[in-house]
């Protein structure tokens, strides 16, 4: 007889190496594009954004200046978007009774995590190469900002991919809800730039915490504004996480019937 | 040995909850009993097998199993379409926990279901009697005490489904299993004991040739 963590801890190895060849696989040289994806969105901004914002962060270097910001987008954006269409991709393998509609949610999670490392190590050495200075001033405290994004968005995929088997609608609004995340995140503009008045709009949003905090590790010379606190990121991050899990187990039945 | 205990069963549906499937279904499968599933289409079969595969909940009552009980085989199910033959093998030997001996199981089921080539090609590009090999082969791989089968034996070609049934009379002698099939031949040459489900209610023969003639004597409305 198994116990249910080495049930649990087999179910999540295979499904990963399932998940890791389903992605690479998924096109012709799909790990091409998971790698050129992120280069192509960072030139494209670089040329859309880099002439602006040579003016309102002088000192700072804004090819990394941008990197920063839509690497840790993408992280939170990835692992709360990927796995939330985690169980209706997996259903046929629910077949399994080993296979739990929580491990397949988590798993994909852990995978967006290995591709963020491999994608962010890939545009470092390269930004490296070109002569950017791609050494962290602070490296624990963007290592903590990214891991607060990544749960951030575990957390948010745990609780909409319950949400979304429920009630189908809730996927595509979250999915319409990130994309205006995005421009009020702060990845192509600091924070500083807002006016004064609408900061506490700003910093309602959690991820902007996040991506203001990598910054701050990342750039000595970095003025973010009062108020960001990585905590409040962690906190909505802890608080998601723990309702996803509840609500996974609440429904666990409901996930599994047809 | 499975209790199946006053197992009450209905589905949601898109509107709203459906009837009754199965109410208060009782029985006790003895270990090494080999149990024929009769019934109408829709009586509830495959519903009463996803309940003892332990992939559905019952509404109501419980269902133990004192046993390593297999998966449901049947169409197509638990396998995934996107992924080849060999990489969906792969997994489940690895949700049952044999990483250690992955090539040996790998290669049982590559010769047991002898697809060829086909083998390495997406599941998307099989035939259903190509799937319900890979299927027989995987759950054969892997010694369970109970084996449950969804019309799995119906499918396949003359030649797969001697060697099937001649797999299936070897486990006979040292596991059970519960199958569901509409050709009498097949439950009369392997089944020793009967369930005929009838609007909702199981009725258990120790005979499967009972369980056969009740069935048969029920006039369909």
């Amino acid at each position: 007889m198994r116990t249910s963590s080495l049930i649990a801890w087999s179910v999540w190895k295979a499904l990963f190496l399932r998940e890791a060849v389903a992605r690479l696989s998924a096109r012709r040289a799909a790990w091409v594009w998971i790698l050129a994806e992120p280069v192509m969105h960072l030139v494209l901004l670089n040329v859309l954004f880099g002439f602006i914002l040579q003016q309102v962060v002088s000192s700072i270097d804004h090819g990394l200046f941008i990197t920063t910001g839509v690497l840790g987008f993408f992280l939170a954006q990835n692992a709360a978007m990927r796995p939330k269409d985690a169980i209706s991709a997996n259903a046929t393998l629910l077949t399994y009774r080993q296979v739990l509609p929580v491990d397949t949610v988590l798993v994909r999670a852990a995978l967006e995590a290995v591709l963020f490392m491999v994608s962010a190590l890939f545009l470092f050495t390269g930004l490296g190469l070109l002569g950017h200075q791609v050494f962290p001033h602070d490296f624990l405290q963007v290592m903590l900002a990214f891991a607060a994004l990544w749960l951030a968005g575990i957390g948010l995929g745990l609780t909409l991919s319950v949400a979304s088997q429920l009630i189908p609608e809730m996927g595509k609004v979250a999915g319409m809800v990130f994309r205006p995340l995005y421009f009020v995140s702060g990845v192509m503009y600091p924070a500083s730039a807002i006016p004064p008045a609408y900061q506490s709009w700003f910093l309602l949003n959690p991820f902007a915490h996040g991506i203001e905090t990598v910054r701050t590790g990342f750039f000595p010379q970095y003025h973010t504004i009062p108020g960001v606190n990585i905590g409040y990121l962690l906190g909505f991050a802890m608080f998601t996480i723990c309702l996803g899990l509840a609500l996974h187990v609440r429904f666990a039945t409901r996930l599994v019937a047809q | 040995m499975i209790i199946v205990d006053e197992v009450y069963k209905r589905y949601r549906c898109d509107h709203g909850i459906g009837k009754w499937v199965l109410q208060g279904v009782s029985f006790t499968i003895p270990p090494k009993v080999n149990v024929g599933l009769v019934g109408r289409n829709g009586a509830g079969k495959s519903t009463l097998l996803g309940l003892i595969g332990g992939i559905d909940t019952p509404t109501r009552g419980r269902v133990e199993r004192r046993c390593r009980v297999s998966w449901p085989m049947g169409f197509g199910g638990g396998l995934q379409g996107s992924l080849t033959g060999r990489q969906n093998a792969k997994f489940v030997c690895r949700i049952h926990g044999h990483e250690e001996d992955l090539p040996d199981r790998l290669r049982y089921i590559e010769d047991f279901a002898e697809l060829g080539d086909s083998f390495d090609e997406p599941i998307k590009t099989y035939s259903s009697g190509m799937k319900s090999r890979l299927q027989f082969a995987l759950s054969l791989a892997f010694d369970f005490d109970v084996y449950i089968s969804d019309e799995i034996t119906s499918t396949g070609d003359a030649a797969f489904k001697k060697k099937a049934a001649a797999a299936f009379k070897t486990l006979t002698d040292r596991a059970g299993l519960i199958m569901v099939s509409h050709g009498e031949g097949i439950l009369k040459e392997f089944c020793t004991a009967g369930i005929w489900l009838h609007e909702g209610r199981a009725y258990w023969f120790d005979s499967i040739n009972d369980a056969l003639n009740e069935y048969k004597k029920c006039p369909s409305r």
